[in-house]
C-alpha cells in the first residue's frame, strides 16, 4: 500500500497550514479579503463556500499559482512568497479542473509527473504507480490516450499525479465532483489512511455530507472572507442549537428565497 | 431549418469574435477601445485610402486609357478571381472536418433547439466570410473608387455584383474543400495512426503546394507565368476560362465597370454559380451532420474491448535522444516535447516541412536575380541552413514551451528546475537540425565538390545556431508567449487568431538568431575560402562556444520567467 514513511506520528498540533490575511485582487475585484486560517498536522480542513467565494483562488495563492496581492501564508513553516519552492515541494494538487496533457497515455503521464518530481525512476516507483491506477480502477485504461478519458477518469489520474510524492499537506478542489461512488469510498478511505499517518489535508467540496464525514474542521467562506470556522460541535455550538451542516452554511450564506421560487413556481403552472 | 435561426447563431459567433463593446465586470481585463476596434478601424481606413487614391490617380492617367486595359484584360480577370477560388478551396480543406471533429466545444449551442445541420452551416458561413473578408476589404473599394471615376452609365453596379460573385466563388472553395475534408476523414475513420500518416502527408502536401507557388512567383517571369499554368490546370479539370466562376465574376463586374455589353447567358451563368454554391454550402451542412452523428471524427480510440487484458508497462526509462544521458528534468522534457509533436501529423509536417516554405523564398528570389549570384549557389544553399534551424528552435523551443500552457502547472508545482526543462525544448530540435543541415551539405558537396571538407563546419554550426536560437525563442516565448493560445490544429477556423508568441516577442526569436546565424557562417566560410580551411575550423570553435554559451544564458532568463508566471496568465 501506500508507504508514507515521512513523520513521525506523535508530534501532533503542528502547524501545516497558516494562512495571514490573504487577499487576492483580480483587476479591481477582491476575490479573496484578509483570509486566515490553520491546517494543523493530521487534520482534514473543508473549505466550504458558495460558487466564486474563493476557495479555488485561496489555493492557488498557497500553491505558489497565483501570488497574494496582501499578505501571506506558511506551509510548515516555509513562506509562501518568499520560500515558494521549499513550501511546494511538501505539497500535492488536484485542481478542479484537472490539467492533462490529452496526447500522452495515463501512464506516460504518470511517468511524466513522477519524472519531474524527480522520483527515481525504476520498479518501485512503477509498482507504486501501479497500486494507486488499480486502487482508482483506471489501470486498465492507462494505455490510452488521456483524451478518451471521462471526467472521473481525469480527476482519478491527477489524483495519481498528486500522490506520487507522497505529500504532507493535500490540496484538493472539489476532488470528489463526478466521481463514481466506489471512487468515491476508495478516496475516503485514502484520505482518512493519509490523515492517520500524519498527512494535512486542505479540501473544498460542496457535498455537505462529505465534510461532515471526513472533515476535523471547517471554514465557512463567503465573498472571501471567514464566516465561520471550527469542528462540527463548534459550528452547532456557534449556530446554537441541534443543526446539520446544511442549515448551518444555507444561515451563514444565504439560503433558496422561497417567496422568488414559489413566485417563479406559481408562474410556470 | 430557419433563417432566423441561422441569424441568430451567426449574430452570437460574430459579436463574439469581434466584441465592440468591451465586459465592464471588475473581475475583466480591461482593453482600451481603440484595440478592440483596431481591425474595423483598419478596414474602413484601408477602404478609404484606396478609394482615394484611385479617384486621385486615374484621372491622370485618364479613364479611357485604363477603361481600355481593363477591358482587354476581362481574361485575365477570370484568371485572377479564379486563383481566389482555388485559394479558398486549399485553405479550406480540413475545415468543416475540424469543425466537426471539435464539435464538444459547441456542445452548449447543440443542445438548442436548432439543427446540427444549421448549426453546421453557420460554422461555414463563417469561414466563408473569413476567407473572402480580406479581398472584400481590398476589393470593394477598388471597385468604388474606379466606379466614381468610369464614363460607364452602370458602373455602380459592378460594387454590389463584385462582391455577391466574391461570396460566391468563396462559398464554391469553401464547401468543395469542407466536403473534400469529410470525404477523407470518412475513409480515415477510427484508424488513429494512419490518420496521423494522412495528416502528416496532407500538411507535407501543402507545404510544398506553396512552395511551387513561390517559384512561379519569383523564378519566372513574375505572376505571368502562373496563369497560363493554373489555367491549364483549370481547363484539365473542365474549367474552361469561358464559362468558370472566375470568368462569370470577371464579365459581370469588369463588364458594367467599362461598359462592355452583358449578355443574358453570363446572367444566367453567375446565377447558376450562385445556385450551386447555395446547393454545395447546404450539402456540406448535411454532411457534416452526417459525420457528427455517425462519429468518423471521434479520436481513434481502442477503448472498444472489456476483455481483461493485463495491462503490462515496460521499465520507464525513455531515452529521448540516443546516443546522450541528461538528468531527469531535461531527459522528461525532451520525451515529452518529442511525443506531444510526433503524436500529432499535422503539427509534425508544420514544423519539419513548414520552414521549406521560408527557405523557398530566400533561395527562389535570389535564384530569380539571374547570373550575378550563380557561382556562388552553393553558399546560397549553405546560408539557407540558417533560417531552417533557426525555424525549428523556434517550433520546438518557442511554440511548443507556450503549448506547454496549463501544463505549466505541474511544472510549477514540482521541485524541478525550470532551466534544465527549457534546456530538454531547447535540445529536442538539435537532432531535426542536425539531419537538415546534414541533408543541405550532402546537397551542396554534389553541387560543389570543392566544398566538402566544409560539411562537418557546416553541420556543427547549423546545430549549434539551432542551439541558440533555441534558448532566445524560449526567452522570447517566456516574455510574450500567449500561454492560454491553443495549438493552431485544434483551432476552430474562424475563432481569432491567436499567435502563440506575440509581436514583438516573435521578432525578438527570429532576428537575434538570424543575425548571429548569418554573420557567423558568412565570417567561417569566408575565412575558410580566402585563407584556408583550417582557419574556418579554428574560428568554429570560439563560435559554437558563443552560441551554447548564448542558448544557456536565455534559457535560464525564460526559466526563471516561467517560474514566476502567475497561474491566471494560463489558467
Ligand atoms: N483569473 C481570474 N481573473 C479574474 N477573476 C477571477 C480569476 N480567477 C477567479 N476569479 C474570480 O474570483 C472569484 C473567486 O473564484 P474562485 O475560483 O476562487 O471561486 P470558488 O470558491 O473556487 O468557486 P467554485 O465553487 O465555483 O469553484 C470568482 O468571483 C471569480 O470570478
Ligand atoms: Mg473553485
Amino acid at each position: 500500500m501506500l508507504r508514507h514513511k515521512w513523520i513521525p506520528d506523535e508530534r501532533r498540533l503542528i502547524l501545516m497550514i497558516e494562512a495571514i490575511g490573504l487577499k487576492k485582487v483580480f483587476s479591481e475585484f477582491v476575490a479573496v479579503d484578509n483570509l486566515s486560517f490553520q491546517v494543523n498536522q493530521g487534520e482534514i480542513y473543508g473549505l466550504l463556500g458558495p460558487n466564486g467565494s474563493g476557495k479555488s483562488t485561496t489555493m492557488r495563492m498557497l500553491l505558489g499559482l497565483l501570488r497574494p496581492t496582501e499578505g501571506t501564508a506558511k506551509v510548515m513553516g516555509h513562506d509562501i512568497i518568499t520560500e515558494i519552492v521549499e513550501a511546494k515541494r511538501l505539497m500535492g494538487y488536484v485542481p478542479e479542473e484537472p490539467v492533462l496533457p490529452e496526447r500522452l497515455t495515463g501512464w506516460e503521464y504518470a511517468n511524466y509527473v513522477s519524472d519531474i518530481w524527480k522520483i527515481p525512476r525504476g520498479s518501485e516507483r512503477e509498482k507504486e504507480l501501479d497500486e494507486l491506477l488499480t486502487l482508482l480502477d483506471i489501470k486498465d485504461a492507462s494505455d490510452d490516450l488521456i483524451e478518451t478519458y471521462s471526467k472521473g477518469m481525469s480527476r482519478k489520474i491527477s489524483l495519481v499525479a498528486a500522490l506520487i510524492h507522497q505529500p504532507k499537506v493535500l490540496i484538493l478542489d472539489e476532488l470528489q465532483a463526478g466521481i463514481d461512488p466506489r471512487g468515491a469510498a476508495t478516496i475516503k478511505e485514502i484520505l482518512n489512511g493519509l490523515r492517520s499517518k500524519g498527512a494535512s489535508i486542505l479540501m473544498s467540496t460542496h457535498i455537505l455530507e462529505i465534510a461532515e464525514q471526513l472533515c476535523d474542521r471547517i471554514g465557512i467562506i463567503k465573498d472571501g472572507k471567514m464566516v465561520a470556522e471550527g469542528s462540527m460541535d463548534e459550528l452547532r455550538l456557534q449556530a446554537k442549537g441541534e443543526k446539520s451542516l446544511e442549515e448551518i452554511f444555507l444561515d451563514l450564506t444565504g439560503g433558496p428565497d422561497m417567496q422568488k421560487i414559489a413566485e417563479y413556481l406559481g408562474d410556470v403552472v | 431549418m430557419t433563417l432566423s435561426d441561422l441569424w441568430v447563431l451567426l449574430k452570437q459567433d460574430l459579436t463574439q469574435s469581434y466584441r465592440v463593446s468591451g465586459a465592464k465586470g471588475k473581475r475583466t481585463k480591461q482593453k482600451s477601445v481603440f484595440r478592440r476596434l483596431l481591425l474595423p478601424i483598419a478596414a474602413v481606413v484601408i477602404g478609404v485610402v484606396i478609394v482615394w487614391v484611385i479617384v486621385a490617380v486615374v484621372p491622370l492617367v485618364g479613364w479611357d486609357t485604363l477603361g481600355t486595359i481593363l477591358s482587354d484584360n476581362i481574361g485575365a480577370g477570370s484568371s485572377l478571381f479564379n486563383v481566389l477560388l482555388l485559394f479558398s478551396f486549399i485553405g479550406s480543406i480540413m475545415v468543416s472536418a475540424t469543425t466537426v471533429g471539435n464539435s464538444s466545444k459547441m456542445e452548449y449551442l447543440m443542445t438548442m433547439p436548432i439543427s446540427l445541420r444549421t448549426l453546421f452551416l453557420e460554422k461555414t458561413i463563417i469561414v466563408i466570410l473569413y476567407s473572402s473578408v480580406f479581398f472584400l476589404v481590398i476589393g470593394t473599394p477598388i471597385f468604388i473608387g474606379l466606379s466614381i471615376t468610369s464614363t460607364a452609365p452602370l458602373a455602380f453596379l459592378s460594387v454590389p455584383l463584385f462582391v455577391a460573385m466574391m461570396l460566391v466563388i468563396s462559398t464554391l472553395g469553401v464547401s468543395i474543400g469542407g466536403l473534400m475534408g469529410l470525404l477523407f476523414s470518412r475513409i480515415l475513420a477510427g484508424r488513429r495512426r494512419l490518420k496521423q500518416v494522412g495528416w502528416f502527408l496532407g500538411s507535407t502536401l501543402a507545404v510544398f503546394g506553396s512552395i511551387i507557388y513561390y517559384y512561379f512567383f519569383f523564378a519566372s517571369n513574375g505572376l505571368g507565368d502562373l496563369f497560363p499554368i493554373l489555367i491549364q490546370i483549370a481547363s484539365a479539370l473542365g474549367l474552361t476560362s469561358g464559362i468558370s466562376p472566375g470568368a462569370a465574376t470577371s464579365t459581370l463586374s469588369l463588364g458594367f465597370l467599362v461598359g462592355a455589353p452583358v449578355t443574358i447567358s453570363e446572367v444566367v451563368l453567375a446565377l447558376i454559380y450562385g445556385v450551386v454554391a447555395i446547393s454545395l454550402v447546404n450539402l456540406n451542412a448535411y454532411v457534416s451532420e452526417t459525420a457528427h452523428y455517425s462519429g468518423w471524427l471521434t479520436s481513434g480510440s481502442k477503448r472498444t474491448s472489456k476483455t481483461k487484458t493485463p495491462v503490462l508497462h515496460e521499465t520507464w526509462n525513455p531515452r529521448p535522444i540516443p546516443g546522450f544521458t541528461f538528468n531527469t528534468a531535461t531527459s522528461v522534457s525532451i520525451w515529452y516535447n518529442l511525443t506531444n509533436i510526433r503524436r500529432e501529423g499535422r503539427v509534425l509536417a508544420q514544423y519539419l516541412v513548414g520552414p521549406l516554405r521560408f527557405v523557398a523564398i530566400i533561395f527562389l528570389g535570389l535564384f530569380a536575380g539571374g547570373d550575378i549570384v550563380a557561382g556562388y549557389t552553393s553558399f546560397i544553399v549553405i546560408a539557407v541552413i540558417v533560417p531552417f534551424v533557426i525555424s525549428y528552435a523556434v517550433s520546438f523551443a518557442g511554440y511548443e514551451l507556450v503549448y506547454e500552457g496549463r501544463n505549466l502547472m505541474n511544472l510549477q508545482l514540482a521541485p524541478l528546475s525550470m532551466y534544465d526543462y527549457v534546456m530538454g525544448k531547447i535540445y529536442s530540435s538539435a537532432p531535426f537540425a542536425l539531419v537538415a543541415s546534414t541533408i543541405v551539405s550532402i546537397i551542396v558537396a554534389i553541387i560543389a565538390p570543392s566544398l566538402w571538407i566544409y560539411i562537418p563546419v557546416v553541420i556543427v554550426s547549423a546545430v549549434c545556431i539551432n542551439q541558440a536560437a533555441g534558448g532566445i525563442a524560449a526567452n522570447a516565448a517566456a516574455i510574450g508567449g500567449d500561454f492560454r493560445a491553443e495549438r493552431l490544429v485544434t483551432r476552430q477556423r474562424g475563432a481569432q487568431v491567436q499567435m502563440p508568441i506575440r509581436g514583438w516577442s516573435m521578432l525578438r526569436a527570429q532576428l537575434l538568431p538570424n543575425l548571429i546565424g548569418f554573420t557567423g557562417l558568412s565570417i567561417i566560410m569566408g575565412l575558410g575560402v580566402f585563407f584556408g580551411p583550417l582557419f574556418a575550423y579554428v574560428v568554429l570553435v570560439p563560435f559554437g562556444l558563443i552560441c551554447l554559451s548564448l542558448s544557456r544564458h536565455y534559457a535560464r532568463s525564460a526559466g526563471r520567467k516561467l517560474t514566476q508566471k502567475e497561474a491566471s496568465d494560463y489558467l
